[in-house]
């Protein structure tokens, strides 16, 4: 066979080709581990997003235990979270202690306390308990609401009824509850508040029906203990 | 000295020897059809398939099979004019000669054959009919009404053209059977009976499922195009045997050596 030599050197050209896309793929790996790696160091210096446990919210006033502050750095345009230790004597009688979902994007410039903190690596979506300074100021429940009608959270609509509701605004607080239920009608709270405000706005005999209603419904404790209450 | 690889060689030199024909799923299948087409009061088969396929190994192998059985004669090659086949047909049918300038009167050929009915029947291969023209194949199909002489008819399938659309067939062929590629498993089959048929086992255990997989993937289970391909396998096999014998592995033949002959052949193009 007098044509091998070429033939060999044809064999080596082809299977060179045939290598190439391996290299490639073993580059490209190369430098997809090296990037993964290189993120996966600089991860924890980022910024969490932060939520309460919405179970706790009743033990938060009875234990004294170490709290979170809910700082809103500017400049960075995220928040951080210091661990300050909070005393049962220190605490002023008109703060109103809530825990809330952390939220990311928006900050309220009403907040009253800011204060230095120190960074402190946590991961992320861990639950915290949050002190929030409740504030006079109308602007603060506009920019949740209007946060709301951009998100459709429920928490916010949540709160803004809860805090209506405290503050004796009973239509507003009904309206609120309203909105929450319409996003998710399976929150007790929110239909108690719902009740409520119509018992304190004179319309029993409307929420006592609502609430018959929303018994048959979610066989809810809550709702049962409220309707026998209302009964009375 | 001579390489075992020589041997090995030389048992892929296509041919449609009888020896040759090797017995695997599909060729047995198609035998048998063939054979039973025969036994049917029909006019024409038509056999047909790609180039490579195993058409004229079959009609040589059903020609031997069945010489002593049925009165069947063997047309290889396609006569290069009417006159050629007539003269051929006539010896056939007669068992004389006609002298070489004599043409013969087509129309007392048929009623011949008319006259033939019922006491004989002959069976006329005709391989790579696609050569004989729409004038001949007419001719052709006239002397098959007779019923004294049944044609089986071997055509190529071309990728351009659909020869059972042709009118000429259309209403004369009552059977029709078609050849196709080997699968990989015949197609290793066949490999590794004609070795060792040739007593090289060593050699056929040489090839493995993977080379074998390799081997169709090039040839797509195509019976010439495999010859030609394990002709060159081992024709570099030999080369190496006989001066480079480190680049050879005698209990597995390599890849490489496989794809440097897929090269050679244009299979591969580097």
């Amino acid at each position: 066979m007098y044509d091998i030599k070429p033939l060999e050197e044809q064999w080596k050209a082809y299977h060179r080709k045939k290598r190439r896309p391996f290299y490639f793929i073993i580059i490209f790996s190369l430098f997809l581990f090296a990037g993964i790696y290189f993120l996966m160091n600089n991860k924890d210096t980022a910024l969490e997003v932060l939520q309460s446990s919405p179970k706790q919210k009743n033990d938060t006033l009875k234990k004294h235990k170490s709290s979170v502050e809910l700082i809103i750095n500017h400049s960075l345009d995220q928040l951080e979270i210091n661990e300050v230790e909070v005393s049962k004597k220190q605490m002023n009688p008109t703060e109103v202690i809530e825990d809330i979902p952390i939220l990311e994007e928006e900050e309220t410039s009403d907040i009253k306390r800011v204060k230095p903190i120190a960074k402190k690596k946590k991961s992320v979506r861990k639950k915290m308990h949050l002190n929030i300074i409740e504030t006079s100021n109308v602007s603060a429940y506009k920019d949740v609401e209007k946060r709301f009608y951009q998100s459709h959270d429920i928490d916010d609509a949540l709160f803004l009824a809860k805090a209506y509701f405290r503050k004796g605004d009973y239509k507003k607080a009904e309206y609120w509850a309203l909105q929450t239920n319409k996003v998710n009608k399976n929150i007790d709270e929110s239909w108690i508040i719902f009740v409520k405000s119509k018992v304190k706005q004179g319309r029993k005999n409307e929420a006592i029906s609502i609430l018959e209603s929303y018994v048959q419904k979610s066989h809810s404790k809550e709702a049962k203990n409220l309707l026998s209450k209302l009964k009375k | 000295m001579k390489s075992r690889y020589e041997a090995a060689k030389n048992v892929f030199i296509d041919s449609i020897d009888t020896d040759d024909y090797i017995e695997l799923d599909s060729s047995v299948t198609a035998y048998k059809q063939l054979q039973h087409s025969i036994d049917k009061p029909l006019k024409m088969i038509l056999l047909f398939g790609k180039p490579g396929t195993g058409k004229s190994i079959l009609l040589n192998r059903v020609a031997e099979k069945l010489k002593h059985q049925k009165e069947i004669y063997y047309f290889d090659t396609p006569a290069t004019s009417e006159k050629e086949f007539f003269h051929k047909l006539f010896k056939v049918l007669t068992g004389q000669d006609l002298p070489k300038n004599t043409e013969v009167n087509f129309s007392a050929l048929v009623n011949y054959c008319k006259g033939l009915r019922g006491k004989r029947e002959l069976i006329i291969l005709l391989d790579e009919a696609q050569m004989y023209g729409p004038d001949m194949m007419e001719k052709i199909r006239l002397l098959s009404d007779s019923r004294t002489v049944k044609f089986i008819v071997s055509l190529h399938k071309t990728e351009d053209e659909d020869l059972i659309a042709k009118e000429h067939f259309q209403s004369r062929i009552w059977e029709v059977i078609e050849l196709h590629n080997a699968t990989k498993e015949d197609q290793a089959a066949y490999i590794h009976k004609k070795l060792l048929k040739k007593n090289l086992f060593e050699i056929a255990n040489s090839l493995k499922e993977k080379e074998m997989k390799l081997i169709h993937t090039f040839t797509k289970g195509n019976y010439r195009e495999c010859n030609k391909l394990l002709f060159t396998l081992f024709e570099i096999c030999e080369y190496y045997d006989t001066n480079e014998p480190s680049k050879i592995n005698y209990e597995r033949i390599p890849k490489r050596i496989i794809e440097m002959a897929a090269i050679k052949l244009g299979y591969i193009d580097v």
